[in-house]
């Protein structure tokens, strides 16, 4: 392969020709991302179409069969995914589980790192500053497994802002939110956003909750089939490529570097 | 009452394990391992098996060498074959007993130390056990204190403790190796069947009436060395066997438990519905 040049300053995500496959099925068929600094971007696709498994690969959490990611111009290791917050879809917990909302948070910031033995008193003390207009003062000592997926959804933001991340990743952060609560939670992203002035990388299948939110958009189906404005890669053409019924045998491939340009 | 040196070394290192399952414990069920903590404690049957053909005086060491046999055995088929767990589990379980009786049927002067170590035997906790679960308690308590957000995020999610940077790999490995440890050590009083209860028991009584995770362990803790001790005593006094009087102890308690959470969550809803 030929040699790969990464941008010099570190784009948030860039990556070239990712593959990976699972089982018998190649899921992701050399995905090449260029994910500026300081955006709220979406990516996208149908169920199936490799964005969790990319996902993954981002977090460090698969590693593909070829190619090559790096976040913020680095590998991805330990180092800078200290950079990085992940807001899981759920959490895999169990109801027997009885971690409180107040300890869930106070695992992951440095000053409360000894939650078990201070005062719930001085744990929200060095919380109250990360938590500020989360609107989670009420719930602190609600079990993590008992709240509502909104609720949960505002705790995982919560935490995973603690750590001062510079790169977002949501995970379908609206699956499981009603309609009102969708609202809110934009509402709180954008806020988020220009508070901490990070990248925010939504991940979902649904095209409508990008439309307004995010300033450029990545469908992907195997490959990042196309990438642009929210309205570029509305346009019909490129939502058939992305979730249309032939997409199966569909092969693109200009090589690395080359996307549509709509 | 406990002027026997022999009872005296059991009531202790009932308080040392009864309190160290239960924190243990609380890790073990909320991560649900509780199946995997049995058939780690059957496998002991195996090693026991084969610490005596191999003419081994004290069988701790190839129980524990057995039940890490059987735990790798176990990772490693669920990695490589699409098997369920709970199959893998009961593969092992029943596989690793099957065995040990059979390489004990065929020994000879052994069948009746079996009772002892299928039930639990306060008589069979000599001062080497009491030194034994000292130090592991110690250490294993330290460990867990240090490790205690690794271990809660951990069991939380594994994909947020590995963004965490948190090595889910080591630690995971690290909790088996101390969950089969302390489940060899336990089989001295609560025998190969029961010795699963005791990281199930003092938990599940603490979840009844805990609030946090916090409360939880502390209650467990707690729990366990009632359970632990009160069960000691009780096979003492009544000439009971130990096992059995231990779970009985720890089944009250878990009772009383829940009895107190609804009483407590019936009460709530009486002043609520108060005018």
């Amino acid at each position: 392969m030929a040699e790969i040049r990464f941008h010099p300053g570190g784009l948030a995500i860039e990556s070239r020709g990712v593959r990976v496959t699972l089982g018998d099925t190649q899921v992701l068929r050399g995905v090449d991302l260029h994910v500026p600094r300081g955006k709220i971007v979406a990516l996208i696709g149908p169920n199936g179409s490799g964005k969790t498994t990319l996902l993954r690969c981002l977090l460090g959490l698969q590693k593909p069969d070829a190619g090559e990611i790096r976040l913020f111009g680095e590998h991805i290791g330990p180092k800078v995914l200290k950079r990085v917050g992940y807001v899981p879809q759920r959490l895999p917990l169990d109801r027997s589980f009885i971690l409180s909302v107040r300890e869930f948070l106070a695992l992951r910031l440095p000053g409360t790192a000894g939650w078990f033995w201070q005062s719930h008193r001085r744990t929200d003390a060095l919380l109250r500053d990360a938590l500020e207009g989360l609107d989670l003062e009420g719930i602190l000592g609600r079990p993590l497994s008992g709240l509502s997926g909104g609720q949960l959804q505002r705790v995982l933001i919560a935490s995973s802002l603690l750590t001062k991340p510079e790169l977002l990743l949501l995970d379908e952060p609206t699956a499981g939110v009603d309609r009102p609560g969708e609202q809110s939670f934009y509402e709180l992203i954008t806020e988020v956003h220009r508070r901490h002035k990070l990248t925010v990388v939504l991940v979902s299948h649904d095209l409508s909750m990008v439309y307004r939110h995010a300033s450029r958009v990545y469908a992907l189906n195997g490959v990042i089939c196309c990438e642009g404005t929210p309205e570029e890669v509305m346009s019909a053409d490129s939502l058939k490529q992305a979730y249309g019924i032939h997409v199966t045998p569909y092969h693109h491939d200009h090589g690395p570097g080359h996307h549509h340009v709509h | 009452m406990f002027t026997e040196a022999y009872m005296q070394r059991a009531l202790v290192t009932a308080l040392l394990l009864g309190p160290l399952c239960g924190l243990i414990g609380v890790f073990v069920t909320a991560r649900r391992m509780a199946f995997f903590s049995d058939t780690i404690s059957h496998a002991a049957l195996a090693g026991i098996a084969v610490g005596f053909w191999l003419g081994f005086a004290d069988p701790t060491l190839p129980m524990v060498a057995v039940g890490l046999g059987v735990a790798a055995l176990m990772l490693w088929l669920k990695e490589k074959t699409d098997l369920l767990t709970d199959t893998i589990m009961a593969l092992l379980l029943s596989g690793s007993v099957a065995f040990g009786i059979v390489v004990i049927s065929l020994l000879k002067g052994f069948r009746g130390e079996l009772h002892r170590y299928l039930f639990g035997d306060i008589l069979s906790v000599g001062p080497q056990e009491v030194w034994l679960a000292f130090a592991v308690s110690a250490v294993v308590a330290v460990a867990v204190a240090v490790r205690l957000n690794a271990l809660t995020l951990l069991t939380a999610s594994e994909d947020l403790a590995h963004v965490s940077g948190i090595p889910v790999r080591r630690l995971n490995y690290a909790f088996v190796l101390v969950l089969t440890v302390v489940v060899a050590l336990s089989i001295r009083l609560l025998g190969i069947i029961l010795v699963t209860s005791l990281l199930v028991i003092p938990p599940a009584a603490a979840r009844n009436i805990a609030r946090n995770l916090r409360q939880q362990i502390v209650l467990a803790v707690l729990a366990g060395a009632l359970g632990g001790g009160g069960g000691v005593a009780l096979s003492y006094r009544f000439d009971l066997p130990c096992g059995p009087s231990i779970v009985l102890t720890s089944v009250a308690l878990f009772l009383a438990t829940l009895a107190a959470s609804r009483l407590r969550q019936a009460s709530g809803r009486a002043l609520r519905s108060a005018p």
